[in-house]
């Protein structure tokens, strides 16, 4: 099973191909290395077999015939000379003098080189022992030939080629073992990713790769493939939480609608009683399309699909805007909201989403602010960001609670008898967010001060939005 | 009401909504035509002179942007009011792209339906030019930009004259919250907050306060609507 799948794998297929190009630039270069090794040694030999004929040919043009019949037969006496052929032959190749008994049949013409085996060589030798020999035609007529028996350097030839074969047939079978052990290897452990996958997808996020405690990157992967599996677990509880919360803010006006009618239904009609009570009904069924048009337009934000539209607009008057919008509600709450903005501040985005995430913090700072206090919108330019707060000397928010605002459903517990579904600072994050906004909540000492950094547009307006995150 | 009774197309795929909308419209003063897909609408649109058409988004066979810019393409420049479930601002910014002049998010409220029907029925007709606007005892200026009740001049910001001048234009009609928003303030979106409700309640105050009869009336759960009692 495990030997199959390593046969299959894609990285022992790859290691199948670089094994086969390195055994071919491998076995070029042995061949090389051979070839080479072999010219020499056979070259050496052509040398020194010349350089004895230059001489022989030298005693002849001094002493002529006779002179080289005895310089021959000298060199045959020599013991150092053993392995030397010497032949001095008639015109018609007859032995005149020399070792060899008979001229070699593959030799005949005027000049040349060329390799044989002579049987009357050493004929008590196993198998008869290759020679190699120059042959010339002196001035009267004479064929003189020259010689060595090259045997042990064939040999030698030859068993370099045998060492440089087996080394070659060696290397391919160790690489081949190699490149399937480490296959193996990486099989055994993609393996494992995937038996604990399909495991995941049969009985839930509860499963866990097992790390091997090498800190290789097999234990990073697992790791990283952990850690995954853990931020999607506290998403899914995420979405659970959220779900759970729509169902309990669906179920408090659903209940109080399915009461009113039921109660409706058995009373007698009464036209004054009923209008008030169609009236009651509608301002609850607004409320949850409300609520659902909260958490779409959130989800759409989220999303992102509508960076495409941003253009340049005037942070600083579009919280001016807000300030004059909400001046009314403060003055029903006797409380004081003024704007302290720059004249320009350019930032990329969308108009109506910053208006919207302004007026949900101007509307919260008011709301949950101090009776008769003050609320401050500032906007200015600092330091390459635009910085827009909305400020308020009200209860403020206790430090544990500052990154919870922004989940979905998520109130305050003092003000949950307020009116309001916890959807509004999860809209301010998710208009930040899309607009590369940093958003940060501070203790004013006292009261809330809510800040957005923004990255300034770049020239080519886009590349910069996600800069800030 | 207009001599001849103003003719309005209804192309809508879903049988219940559509013979509500039927309804309600013949009730409110129109002969009411109903397309029940996208052909037919295209069809029925390019014989007969209408008014105003609202045009379901999501129709069975063409999609309602398409009918709409198959319309606009043949030179047919009737209002189109584009009805859909998807919502939202970049859907609503595709359809009125595509060549329609109104947007509206189901479910909604039939007299912010007849508000913007209303809406793009009156942009056909002709616009007079008037300087002086007049509500029961109420006056409005345009030129010198001043509000007056029987004589006494009151104090309006410039967005507050905005705000009432618009309702004064479309007397006797129930101005929808995001038709408030989206002309005055040029914003296209529903208010997550009662904010509008705030603002024109300050201006109802300053108009209405100790006055012999209120003008400016709250129409739960869609907007307001500037009147004179009968």
């Amino acid at each position: 099973m495990l030997l199959a799948k390593t046969l299959r794998s894609s990285t022992f297929k790859l290691a199948l191909i670089w094994i086969g190009i390195f055994g071919a630039l491998v076995l070029a270069l042995l061949t090389y290395v051979y070839w080479s090794t072999a010219s020499y040694v056979h070259g050496r030999a052509d040398r020194a077999i010349a350089e004895e004929r230059t001489i022989l040919r030298k005693v002849y043009d001094r002493t002529a015939r006779d002179g080289l019949i005895a310089a021959i037969k000298d060199r045959i006496a020599d013991e150092r000379s053993e392995g030397d052929i010497y032949l001095l032959a008639d015109p018609s190749f007859a032995p005149v003098a020399g070792n060899l008994k008979v001229w070699p049949s593959t030799l005949k013409g005027s000049n040349g080189w060329g390799s044989f085996r002579a049987r009357e060589w050493k004929p008590d030798a196993a198998d008869r022992p290759l020679l190699r020999a120059t042959f010339d035609t002196l001035p009267d007529g004479d064929h003189l030939l020259v010689g060595k028996e090259i045997d042990d350097l064939d040999e030698f030839a030859q068993k370099i080629k045998t060492a440089l074969l087996f080394g070659v047939a060696l290397m391919f079978v160790l690489a081949g073992a190699a490149s399937v052990s480490v296959t193996r290897r990486t099989v055994g452990r993609i393996e494992a990713i995937n038996a604990t996958s399909q495991g995941i997808m049969q009985s839930g996020l509860g499963k866990r790769i097992l790390l091997r405690g090498t800190r290789d990157e097999w234990d990073q992967l697992a790791e990283n493939l952990n850690s995954m599996l853990d931020r999607i677990e506290a998403l899914m509880a995420e979405v659970k939480q959220v779900t759970d919360n729509v169902a309990h803010d669906l179920r408090t006006p659903l209940t109080r609608v399915r009461a009113r009618l039921e109660k409706a239904y058995n009373h007698q009609r009464d036209s004054n009683y009923d209008q008030s009570l169609i009236g009651n009904t509608i301002a609850d069924v607004d409320a949850v399309l409300r609520m659902f048009s909260s958490l779409t337009r959130i989800s759409q934000i989220e999303a992102g699909d509508r960076t495409s539209a941003f253009r340049t607009v005037n942070l600083a008057e579009i919280a001016s805007e807000v300030v004059e919008l909400f001046d009314a509600a403060a003055e029903d709450k006797r409380a004081h909201l003024n704007a302290v903005v720059d004249q320009r501040v350019l930032v990329t985005g969308d108009r109506d989403l910053l208006f919207d995430a302004v007026a949900n913090l101007v509307d919260n700072a008011i709301k949950y602010g101090r009776e008769a206090g003050r609320v401050t919108v500032e906007v200015s330019q600092d330091d390459g960001v635009a910085v827009m707060s909305v400020i308020d000397d009200g209860p403020g928010i206790p430090d544990n609670e500052c990154k919870q605002v922004f989940k979905r459903f998520y109130r305050l517990e003092r003000s949950r008898r307020t009116p309001g579904n916890g959807l509004g600072l999860s809209l301010v994050a998710a208009v930040a967010r899309i607009h590369g906004a940093h958003i940060e909540l501070m203790d004013n000492r006292p009261g809330l001060k809510c800040t957005l950094r923004f990255p300034l547009p770049t020239r080519s307006g886009f590349e910069n939005r996600n800069g800030l995150t | 009401m207009l001599a001849r009774r103003r003719r309005i197309l209804v192309i809508e795929d879903d049988l219940e909504t559509a013979e509500q909308l039927v309804d309600f419209l013949s009730t409110s003063g129109y002969q009411v035509d109903l397309a029940c897909d996208g052909n037919d609408g295209l069809s029925r649109a390019s014989s007969a002179d209408y008014t105003v058409m609202t045009i379901d988004r999501m129709l069975p066979d063409i999609d309602g942007l398409a009918v709409i810019r198959h319309l606009r393409e043949g030179g047919i420049v009737t209002p189109a009011l584009i009805i859909s479930a998807l919502g939202e601002i970049d859907d609503r910014v595709r359809g009125l792209r595509a060549g329609g002049d109104d947007y509206l998010v189901k479910p909604f409220a039939y007299a912010e339906l007849l508000a913007r029907v209303e809406a793009l029925a009156r942009r056909s007709a002709t616009v007079v030019k008037d300087t002086v606007l007049r509500v029961g005892d109420l006056e409005l200026d345009l030129v010198s930009r001043t509000v007056s009740r029987r004589g006494r001049e009151i104090e309006l910001l410039p967005r507050e004259f905005q705000v009432l001048e618009y309702l004064v234009r479309n007397e006797g009609q129930v101005v929808p919250r995001a038709m408030l928003l989206q002309h005055i303030w040029d914003l296209h979106f529903d208010p997550t907050t009662n904010i509008i409700d705030v603002y024109v309640g300050r201006v109802r105050r300053k108009v209405d306060g100790q006055q012999a009869y209120p003008l400016i009336h709250t129409v739960r759960g869609v907007g307001f609507c500037i009147r004179a009692p009968r």
